[in-house]
């Protein structure tokens, strides 16, 4: 259990300051915006409590926050997730698993699993969050484009990343 | 009684969400309501101490372009300056300094955080109120406009990119003096839109646009960008104009914040405009 609190920590840094220092930071065609945040809540292990996923997604889009300027969007958005997520891990894992304290990966889940995981609960995350930041009618395509190519893109990125870092079973 | 923490038991989960969702959009109205809300300049005041030294190291991989920007200023500067004029009217009053007064000052200041990826872009400056920066203060580059301050705290500020959608400069074309209004609309960091410039008046692809110096916020001729096409708005009369910003924002380092020691004399005489 300690060992897992002193993982989550280390991936808590490490994600944001990926995103907030490297991924804000750079500009693809205009329109994709990789927000792979999101992921330190998507891979949280299975039994994690419910009050500490929420408390850990207030924390971690208040972070995110805090480097782009506007306070508070991140944090609202991915408050949500965190909300929402028990309920797509009691459809996406077993009883059994989820008291095994399963991570959410490719390694635990294969792939068929986790990418429709990851990209249900990406797509809503980046649905909320552009059409929260934007705000206004008047850009419906170009906001709807937005969603569909950073969804697109965080989903690779996060994929990627979970295939280089965490260990493949055989 | 126990039946009360039986209930609170079962869904203590829903009320710590509504509890952290509320406290999250109540920030949010914060922001929009009021420019400089407390929370908004905590966070930033802290985000800005981190970023101060992770800027230490990423800034290394820019010097080269910001010294040549630098460069280039001060060669501009130095001809301005007295040393490099011959006097030609002997005749010219004695004591000139009484004849202007200053009306803008210039604070430098350094880009430690920026996003120009999203719809509304932010920057984050290393000089805050101690330095003399304030909210509404505009902010330039070497290059050219960059935004306006909408929060400051002890030693940061928080810039307002006119990567923005609430961003709307206004500016004019420097040679046909016709003023319009800048927007961007999101995408190419690169690439903003003028809005608002009557299509009577014919442009050229290539015209070079400068602020205006209508708003407070930013002196007259400062750099924009140049014209890079334009087309008539059958229906309204007016110009869609697309201009390539001079800033290049994801390079941007070096700025400087803009006081304008006449700006409170400006707000006062047209404040009673604004309340009808």
């Amino acid at each position: 259990m300690n060992k897992d609190i002193l993982l989550g920590f280390l991936h808590f840094i490490l994600i944001a300051a990926f995103q907030v220092f490297i991924l804000n930071g750079m500009h693809f065609v205009g329109y994709i915006n990789p927000l792979i945040y999101v992921w330190f809540i998507l891979m949280l292990p299975t039994n994690t409590p419910k009050w500490a996923v929420l408390l850990l997604s207030f924390s971690m889009g208040f972070v995110v926050d805090m480097f782009s300027g506007y306070i508070g969007l991140h944090c609202a958005v991915l408050t949500f997730i965190g909300f929402i997520r028990p309920l797509f891990i009691s459809v996406f894992f077993s009883g059994k698993e989820i008291e095994s304290n399963l991570r959410p990966s490719i390694a635990e889940m294969g792939l068929s699993n986790f990418l429709p995981y990851l990209a249900i609960l990406v797509f809503i995350h980046h649905f909320l969050y552009f059409t929260f930041e934007i705000f206004s009618f008047a850009e419906i395509f170009k906001t709807l484009f937005r969603i569909v190519l950073s969804s697109i893109s965080t989903i690779l990125v996060i994929l990627l990343f979970d295939f280089l870092f965490f260990k493949q079973k055989k | 009684m126990r039946n009360l923490i039986r209930f609170l038991k079962r869904y203590y989960y829903i009320f710590l969400f509504i509890l952290l969702e509320g406290f999250a959009i109540y920030i949010i109205s914060q922001n929009s309501y009021y420019q400089g809300s407390a929370i908004t300049s905590i966070a930033n005041e802290t985000a800005g101490s981190i970023s101060n030294r992770t800027q230490n190291i990423s800034h290394y991989f820019t010097l080269g372009s910001s010294n040549e920007a630098l460069v280039k200023e001060n060669a501009m500067l130095r001809g301005m300056i007295e040393s490099s004029y011959v006097k030609y009217q002997h005749k010219a009053f004695q004591h000139n300094d009484t004849i202007y007064k200053q009306q803008f000052e210039y604070i430098d200041a350094k880009v430690i955080q920026k996003t120009i990826n999203k719809r509304n872009n932010y920057f984050i400056l290393n000089k805050g109120l101690l330095h003399g920066a304030r909210a509404n203060m505009g902010v330039i580059s070497p290059d050219g406009i960059v935004g306006v301050i909408i929060n400051v705290s002890q030693n940061f500020s928080l810039v307002m990119s006119v990567l923005h959608q609430d961003s709307r400069p206004n500016i004019k074309n420097s040679r046909t003096k016709i003023s319009g209004t800048l927007v961007w609309e999101g995408g190419n960091y690169s690439a903003g839109k003028l809005v608002d410039i009557p299509s009577s008046i014919p442009l050229k692809i290539g015209d070079t646009i400068i602020t205006s110096g209508f708003s407070q916020d930013f002196p007259e001729g400062i750099s924009v960008g140049k014209i890079t096409s334009f087309d008539k708005d059958k229906g309204t009369g007016f110009y869609i104009v697309d201009i390539k910003f001079s800033v290049d924002y994801n390079k941007l380092e070096y700025v400087y914040i803009v006081k304008n020691f006449f700006k409170q004399e400006h707000e006062k005489l047209t404040k009673d405009i604004k309340n009808e």
